[in-house]
Parts: structure tokens; sequence; C-alpha cells
């Protein structure tokens, strides 16, 4: 009974903050990562974060590429990264097809490209996803 | 004794003694000192009933004190629920109203503010109570309603003993809705140097101006140098003399489709991207600005807050 | 008129005892207050009342009312372990063993196994029949013909149970594999099969300008340039044939997320077959 009744809450002040921000780490498990995750430090360092406002995916092209060579192989992993990008490229995409998250970007993870039906995780488009 | 009595009880019908009435008629009055004993009996037992209230109250009190605000609520609803008299009711809705609020249940705790207000006895406790719903407005950002209570409140002529306190609130209103010179202006006519209008007043000269921030960007890197983003700014500059130099130079040789490519897909895009990071940088530092201006008032500002 | 004067004089004393030793905390007094609560529909005050005089009060309704206000709450395990608290003499047991059901059902969707009760009343049988039913749609295997799937159901409720029939039995599902040759023989075709056409069209325009800048390009023997062409193409190539497979999964997905949604709003307006409980006039 007792830890089903609600306490007193935890009540910020403060806004909360929807920026991301980039992990720049080289914390990687082969050498293929950190080849992936070099390029993209690079990538967001000189390109991504001077650039604009580009990807309107979430996780971002380019950390959608880390995470899905984190999920499978350098191979598979690109082959998902073409087809996000062909998906990036179609100017008609999503209104009625990803969920979203927050700030309001689509909400596209990786997990729902590896070829194993049991990952998928749907969400229907109408959905706001809390975390990226 | 009893003899006594029975003589007298007897005699007022039935006496022809001429000294019976002198004689009896502190008798008399027996049964009455009986009622009046056994009145006063009862009326202490009736104390007693006020005090199981009382207690009741002072149980309530007590767990929302331990800050044990689900087990108040539960014990104001209680005492709410069997007693129907005035003495209880503002203060029990009032603190069921604050339990809520401090479990972050706000519109229950609007819901038995607005009952507390109901059951005020008079018109400093109506003004407690509207105060308490503003200020959960306030909290939970509805600041639109938040500011139209006030204005409700200020218009009222009842209320305009309380001038001060209405603007104090107004400004809050203002800080919580990011408006930090309203606040300052709100707080300053309380008081021309009151602490939170010069905390308002100088959060508010500190923050970056994003428009400016966008309209400095026309020269790449200016607006990233004036939100001190420097590395940004250097970047952005290199960026755009190198591809507006490629496109300038694919005109100048003539190869018009290399520099329309250059130019639309490269140039365009790192230019409009360095007017975005201008702007995004300004509002990402008034975030952190403000944020930390929160933390403080939160944390440390000694005084009402909401 | 002695008679009437005691009365009057014995009317005050008469009043003032009744209020003079009120216990806000009596057996009586907390079921009345949880009791209102209950009513209010603030259940866990209520469950936390009832729990406080259960030992005293040791009452069928008030353990199921108990049963049923977790399970209003939300928390099931928590209603289905007062559950089976309940004795299977009580009046409330046919109901309380329904009511686990419910709280089964949505907790963890998966077919009803356990039988029926002979305490069960003829509508209880009837809707228990409807919810193992129901309950069946949630299991890979769906073995029974659609006469015996149905009968239960009363008119009203025939037209959604037929539609849920007929999709568990053929899923309107896209195949994986056709997508990916499909999109193998005409990149995007896939896709559009899929019904995501503008990423169709899109894979199709640019697999198809990949391949027009590499043939170009080995045509004015600008080789090295027509091999990065070349590269890029066949990466959106494959890539398109790879994420034509992978669509038409989620496309499977959405349909099974769709399906089980349509089933559990069925269940919610039915109420899962329970009767209304009014335990408040």
């Amino acid at each position: 009974m007792e830890n089903l009744k609600w306490r007193k809450a935890d009540i910020s002040y403060e806004k909360q903050i929807h920026f991301s921000k980039r992990d720049f780490s080289f914390e990687s498990e082969n050498a293929g990562e950190f080849i992936t995750k070099s390029l993209a430090n690079a990538y967001w360092f000189f390109i991504s974060d001077v650039d604009g406002d580009n990807c309107p995916f979430r996780p971002t092209c380019s950390a959608f590429l880390l995470q899905s060579a984190k999920e499978t192989n350098i191979f598979q992993a690109s082959l998902m990264f073409f087809d996000r990008f062909t998906r990036d490229m179609n100017i008609a995409k999503g209104h009625d097809h990803y969920p979203r998250v927050s700030a309001g970007y689509y909400y596209d993870p990786p997990q729902n490209y590896t070829l194993n039906q049991g990952r998928i995780k749907y969400l229907p488009p109408a959905f706001i996803v809390d975390d990226e | 004794m009893i003899k006594v009595l029975e003589i007298c009880y007897k005699g007022i019908r039935f006496s022809s003694h001429k000294n019976h009435f002198q004689f009896c008629l502190p008798y008399t009055f027996i049964p009455l000192y009986l009622y009046t004993l056994l009145l006063i009996i009862s009326s202490s037992a009736e104390i007693h009933s006020q005090t199981e209230i009382e207690k009741q109250f002072n149980y309530a009190k007590k767990l929302y004190d331990e800050e044990k605000y689900f087990d108040a609520v539960t014990e104001f609803k209680r005492l709410l629920f069997f007693y129907d008299g005035d003495i209880y009711s503002y203060e029990s809705n009032l603190l069921t109203g604050l339990s809520y609020k401090n479990g972050a249940k706000f519109s229950e705790a609007i819901q038995h503010f607005t009952l507390a207000g109901l059951n005020s006895k008079n018109i400093d406790e109506v003004f407690i109570a509207r105060l308490e719903i503003i200020k959960v407005n306030i909290l939970r950002r509805t600041i639109g309603r938040a500011l139209a209570l006030l204005d409700s409140l200020q218009n009222d002529s009842k209320f305009t003993r309380n001038a001060d306190e209405i603007n104090y609130w107004r400004g809050w209103s203002y800080i919580f809705s990011d408006d930090w010179e309203n606040a300052s202006l709100s707080f300053s006519t309380i008081e021309p140097k009151h602490p939170l209008a010069l905390l308002c007043d100088s959060l508010a000269h500190d923050l970056y101006d994003p428009t400016l921030a966008k309209t400095l960007s026309i020269i790449p890197g200016a607006g990233q140098f004036y939100t001190g983003e420097y590395v940004s700014g250097f970047l952005s500059i290199g960026w755009n003399v190198l591809w507006g130099y490629l496109t300038i130079n694919a005109f100048m040789e003539d190869r018009v489709f290399d520099g329309l490519m250059v130019g639309s897909l490269l140039w365009w895009r790192f230019y409009t991207g360095n007017i975005q990071n201008a702007e995004k940088f300004a509002l990402e530092k008034n975030l952190e600005k403000s944020n930390s201006a929160l933390r403080y008032l939160q944390n440390y500002y000694i005084g009402k807050k909401p | 008129m002695r008679n009437f004067l005691t009365i009057i004089f014995l009317i005050p004393l008469a009043v003032h005892p009744q209020s003079s030793s009120f216990d806000f905390h009596s057996p009586e007094n907390i079921k009345k207050f949880a009791d209102h609560l209950f009513c209010e529909g603030d259940y866990l005050r209520a469950i936390e009342q009832y729990e406080l005089i259960n030992e005293n009060l040791d009452n069928d309704t008030i353990k199921f009312k108990v049963m049923l206000g977790y399970s209003e709450l939300g928390f099931f395990s928590e209603s289905n372990d007062f559950f089976r608290g309940i004795n299977d003499k009580s009046i409330f047991y046919p109901d309380a063993y329904f009511l686990s059901f419910k709280n089964q059902l949505i907790s963890e969707p998966g077919l009803i196994i356990a039988p029926s009760i002979n305490s069960f009343n003829s509508f209880q049988m009837k809707s228990f029949s409807k919810l193992t039913n129901i309950s069946m749609l949630y299991e890979d295997k769906f073995n029974i013909s659609r006469e015996n799937f149905t009968a239960p159901f009363d008119a009203e409720e025939l037209n959604s149970v037929s539609t849920f029939f007929d999709h568990k039995v053929e899923p309107p599902y896209k195949s994986p594999a056709l997508a990916g040759l499909l999109s193998a023989v005409i990149p995007g075709s896939g896709k559009m099969y899929v019904g995501e056409w503008g990423d169709g069209i899109t894979a199709l325009v640019v697999t198809s300008l990949f391949a027009f800048l590499a043939y170009d390009n080995f045509r004015t023997d600008h080789t090295t340039r027509a091999w990065i062409f070349t590269g890029l193409g066949a990466f959106f190539y494959a890539g398109n044939i790879y994420g034509s497979v992978a669509s038409a999964q989620i496309f499977n997905a959405r349909i099974d997320f769709d399906f089980n949604n349509g089933l559990e709003l069925f269940l919610k307006q039915q109420n899962y077959f329970l009767p209304e409980y009014d335990f408040c006039e």
C-alpha cells in the first residue's frame, strides 16, 4: 500500500531543455566502430554543427549510422544508412508515417530496421516519444 | 434529608404548616440545581466532542507538517466528511489543496483551493485561497490563467489594499513566462529597488537578443561571435569563404552548372546554417541563463515563492 | 403537565450525549468514510480504509470492492493478488473470478485457460464464453470455425467480432520477400507495394540518377568519377532493397499494432463483458 501512494513531488522551477548534446567520445568496441565514430565526430564538428538544422529525424542520420553499426555490422549498417538517406530525401515524408520526439522531429530508431521482426517497436504517427 | 424532601414536596400541595413555604423554599429548587448540573456535565461532553474534531484536525495537520501529504489529504477528507460545521472547513480545504500541490497534483489542488475560498470566513481568507490558485497556475506555467486571475483580483475593489501582493505575484508570473523585463516592472511598482526587480532587470540585460544574433549573421560568423561561440564562428567564416569563392569562381569561368550546384547545395546550406546556428546559440544560452536564475530563486531566494 | 415538563427539560440532555464521544476512527466510521471515498472514485484511499477494518468486518462486499478498486486504479497484479484471498463461498466470488480475467487480459494479454465455475449465473456464463473466445485472438495458433467463434456474441457485437475473426484468419500483411524482390527488379517498387509511395519514387529517382551519372561518365571516359557514382548508386540500390524488406516488416508490425489496439478498444467499450457495479446509490 505505502508504495502505491503518491509522494511529495520534486517540482522544479527550471524549464526543460530539449537541445540534444553530441557525444564526441571515441569510445568503441572494435576497429570498425572506432572508424565510424571518428568519421562521425569529424562530420559533426566540421559540418553538421555549422550547416544548420537539416535533419528532420531523431536519431539524426549520422547518429543513426553509428547506432546501426553498434546494433549490427558495418555492412548492414551502411545499407540501413542508405535506406534512411533515401527516406530523408523524400520531400513528401512523414506527417502520417513517423512518430515524433517532443521537440518535433520524426522518431526513427535503427532497432526497427535490423530485419528482426521481433525487435520492431511500432508506434503510431500521433505518438510523442519522451526521449530520443 | 429524604424526609425533608418528602415533607416539602407533599407539603407544597397539602400543607397546613404556616412556616412551610419559608422552610421548603430552598428545596423547591433542587430539581433545577440538578438539571443545571446535568446540563453542565453534558456540555462538557460537547467540549469533549469539540476536542475530537480538533484532535482530528491536528492529526491531519501533523501529517501535513511531516510532509506525508497523501495521508494528510486522507485525514482532512475524513474530517470534512463527518464534520459539517464551519470552523475547520476553510483550513482543511486549504491544507488539502496545499498537500495536493506538493504532490504536483495541480488540478486537485485548485479544486480544493476553490472550496477553501467558498468556505472562507472573511475577505482575507478569500484572498489567500485565490492567491493559492494563482500560484499553482504559475508553477504549472499556465501563465495566461494566472495573469487573468490577477487582473480580476486587481479590478475587485475589495482587494485594493492588497495591490502590492497582487503585483508581486504578477512579477512571478512573468518570471515563469520568461518575460524578465515585465517581471522587473511589476516588482518595481511595489518598491523601485525591490530585490527581485533588480535581479530580473540584470538578467534581462544579460540575455542575448536572438533577432540581433540572426541579423548579425548576415556577415557569416558575426552572430556566433556575439554569443561567444568563437570556434563555430570561425568554422562558419571558413566554409562560407570556401564555398563562396568556388561558386563565384565557377561563374567567372563560365561553368554555370558547377556554380549553380555549389552555390545552391553548399554555399546556401552553410550560409543559412550560419544564421540558424547564431539564433540557436542565443536561445540555448538564454535558456541556460534563465534556468540558472530560476534555480537560484528556487533554492536560495528567501521570500514568498509559488 | 408534569410529564410534559420532564420531556421538555430532558431534550437538551438527550441531544448532547449523542455527539459527545464521536470517534473518527471507529470501524463503522472508517467504513462509512471508505464507502464515500470509493463512490468519489478515490479508490486508493478507499482501499486503504477498507484494509484497516477488513479483519474486523470480514465482509465479502468490502473484499470485492478492494479488488475492484485496485483494478480501476490499474494495479492489476495487486487486484489479482487480492482475489486469491477471496473465499469461493463468497457471493461475490463469481464476479471476482471474472474480474481476475479482465486484470489478466490487460496486464498480460493471452489465452484464458481457466475453467468456468458452477456458481456463474447465466449472464456470467455467457460473458465467460465471450471473453475466452476473444482471448484466443491473442494466441498465434488460431483454430476455430467462424460459427463457434461468433456463437456467444450478441447482434450488436457481431460486426466487430467477425472483423477480428477475418483479420486473425487472414491478416492483411505484406510479404517482406516480395517487397525485396520487387525493389531488386525496379528500384523503389517494393516500397510502393508496401504503400510508401514517396519513399519509393525517391528511391527510383535517386538510383536512376546515379546510374545515369555513372553511365554518362563512363561514356565520356571520366573513369574515376564513373566508379564513384557506380559505388554510390550500388549502395542506394542495395539499401533500397534492404529498406523495402524492412518497410514490409514495419508495415506488418503496424497491422499487428492496429489489430491489438482495436481489440483493446473493443474490450474496453464492452468493459470486458463485466456488468456495471453500482455500490453508490
